[in-house]
């Protein structure tokens, strides 16, 4: 077990140092062909209106945004209204058009907007990211060889606010960001939601984002379909930085329930074997096995193996703009301490909230309201 | 004349080919018909729910996704190959027992089925639905693999619950089937490529599901045996083109209006 954890945590360090494929000169002259982006909406994070911002000046010869909300009195419609109008030069529309297809949220607040896009390609983006101007091209060129069907991007956590905000930041970082890309070179991929580049000519194959409505995962779901069609589903070389914004503990937690949740539902098997691979645990063994064999200080060994676990997350960290000093260890061990107590309280029970509303999963990741 | 499958996994189930590799592999060497048939576990067992996590079966919540893209196939096989392809799921109940074990095929399906259940009311539910009920391989299949006897044990009492009985599956061909006074039906059960290379059902219909599926139901068929000359080895050399039929092996269906111009 020991030796699994280990085997598996140095090969997430050597696919996240491995060198990416050079497609980063474009060549000159090309096409680039228009993005329609989505930016569903939902409530004021922190920092939306600059997140937004970000949005309105990039690199990139054609594109529309399409702000979607699911209700007047959402505070982000105001955020978005006022954008628009300071805006003009912008091709830019707020799409205000409840609709119910499904348990979620997500996909009813941007389906509206995404039969409205005007172009083939479309961004699926979150709220909560911020992109430099070059984000369009660096993920578009994927999209020019024919079996690309879908381009996601690893999600780097910034600007993460108290105890919860800073280890959700350094989750990112270090363990989600290592077995992101470890998925994705072992031809497993997940993509993220808050950064789907694909064809709605694709979607359309699937039955359209329509379809996804019923899982609370969809944009697991609409990897799979890709997937499904014999497309390859890619992940960009740029991590996209995601503010995290102030967050309690609790938060933390509950977030990690939720996507936990999720997951247990989705590849149960994968789930089960999770604990093996949680520096903890795979160090408290390793610790155990050395003292059997060499009689040596379990304490000791122990976390001297963390600290060689921590060096090995390190380039991942560097990679997701993280300094890697004595703060960082600490939040780091502390998140990874928790990671085996929040799959035991994951392990029992199939219910999660999400945005104020008590949801039951089934197999597979569909959802029935509790 | 068209030929036909009525037995073929994707990677909706335990098969290795996408759906639309599939619909080219077969458009590409002129079938009329197909119809894919994905395997569904029985949700309550252990070896139903394993099947189901591992990625083997399809589930309630991947269903959704495999009849859109089974739409939107089935229009491109249309438009490029002139080919129809049809719904199905492979209906699998898995136990240690050979004897407890059955597959039953339903074509023309519009909703997710459970595999749960006696055989008997989940034939009767593939017809209530309006779909056609198949007994896949139902007898000793000769290879190395889980076998399916529960139907042929029931058979007496089952003749009249299932549409078609496969006489043959992959290369196989049945002997206790053919023999049988029970209406067949000769399929692949295609899991990989080189399966092409199997026993395949002729009809000559309009290609039209409706039509198909009524040709099965009336027993208006006959079987051949395919010979894949580009996934096939041993036999590469032979034939030019994608395949050939091999007409020295022709049986006709006991029911059906047996065409001499086949042969
Ligand atoms: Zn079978
Ligand atoms: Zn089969």
């Amino acid at each position: 077990m020991w030796s699994l954890g280990v085997i598996v945590h140095l090969l997430g360090t050597i696919v996240s140092l491995w060198p990416e494929k050079s497609t980063r000169q474009n060549p000159p002259n090309i096409f680039w062909e228009p993005i329609s982006i989505l930016k569903p909406l939902k409530g004021c994070d922190s920092g939306l209106e600059e997140n937004l911002s970000t949005f309105l000046d990039l690199d990139y010869p054609s594109y529309e945004l399409l702000f979607s909300v699911a209700s007047l009195e959402d505070p982000a419609y105001m955020v978005a209204k006022k954008i628009i109008e300071r805006n003009p030069q912008i091709a830019a529309k707020l799409i205000v058009a409840p609709v119910n297809l499904g348990p979620n949220p997500k996909v009813n607040n941007m389906v509206r907007a995404y039969e409205q896009a005007r172009n083939d390609l479309v961004l699926i983006s979150d709220s909560n990211v911020r992109v430099d101007k070059g984000y369009l091209k660096q993920i578009s060129r994927y999209m020019r060889d024919k079996k690309v069907g879908m381009v996601t991007s690893v999600i780097s956590g910034i600007h993460g606010e108290g105890l919860g905000g800073k280890l959700e930041a350094i989750f990112l970082n270090s363990f989600y960001a290592r077995w992101m890309k470890l998925l994705f070179r072992f031809g497993k991929p997940c993509v993220v939601g808050k950064s789907m580049l694909f064809r709605k000519s694709t979607a359309q194959r699937f039955g359209g984002i329509n379809v996804l409505a019923r899982y609370l995962a969809e944009d697991y779901m609409a990897g799979q379909a890709i997937k499904k069609l014999g497309l390859q589903v890619v992940l960009a070389s740029e991590p996209v930085p995601q503010i995290i914004g102030k967050l309690q503990f609790k938060d933390f937690w509950l977030r990690h329930i939720r996507w936990g949740r999720i997951r247990k539902s989705q590849v149960f098997l994968a789930f089960l074997i999770e604990p093996v691979l949680f520096s903890f645990n795979s160090c408290f063994f390793g610790a155990v096995f050395l003292e059997t064999i060499l009689d040596s200080n379990p304490v000791f060994t122990f976390l001297a193996q963390i600290m060689i676990w921590f060096l090995l997350d390190v380039p991942t960290l560097v990679k997701s703009g993280v300094k890697p000093n004595c703060r960082a260890f600490l939040v780091w061990a502390l998140r990874e301490s928790l990671a085996f107590p929040l799959w035991i309280n994951i392990a029992f029970g199939n219910t999660v909230q999400w945005r104020g509303k008590q949801l039951k999963l089934e197999g597979g990741g569909l959802l029935v309201t509790a | 004349m068209m030929l036909a499958d009525f037995h073929v996994h994707s990677t909706f189930s335990d098969g290795k080919l996408t759906i639309p590799a599939v619909v080219d592999l077969y458009g590409q060497r002129g079938f009329g018909a197909i119809a894919i048939t994905d395997h569904v576990g029985e949700s309550r067992t252990v070896i139903g729910k394993a099947a189901g996590h591992l990625g083997l079966c399809l589930t309630k919540a991947t269903f959704p996704l495999y009849l859109e893209i089974l739409k939107s196939e089935a229009e491109r096989a249309w438009r490029l190959y002139r080919m129809v392809v049809i719904p199905g799921v492979e209906l699998s109940k898995n136990s240690i027992s050979n004897y407890r074990s059955a597959h039953i095929i339903a074509l023309g399906i519009k909703k997710f089925m459970s595999a749960d259940g006696d055989v008997a009311d989940i034939a009767r539910n593939i017809r209530n639905e309006g779909a056609i009920s198949i007994a896949a391989h139902p007898v000793d299949s000769g290879k190395f693999e889980k076998q399916t006897y529960h139907l042929w044990n029931r058979r007496f009492e089952l003749a009249q619950a299932f549409d078609a009985w496969e006489v043959a599956s992959g290369d196989r061909l049945f002997p206790e089937v053919l023999n049988s006074s029970l209406p067949k039906i000769a399929s692949s059960d295609l899991h990989i490529a080189r399966h092409m290379t199997s026993w395949k059902t002729l009809l000559d219909c309009e290609r039209h599901p409706e039509a198909i599926l009524d040709s099965i139901k009336k027993q208006k068929l006959s079987f051949r045996f395919y010979r894949d000359s580009k996934n096939d080895n041993i036999h590469s050399d032979i034939h030019s083109g994608y395949g050939s039929l091999v007409e020295s092996r022709s049986y006709r269906s006991s029911f059906g209006d047996y065409r001499q111009s086949l042969a």
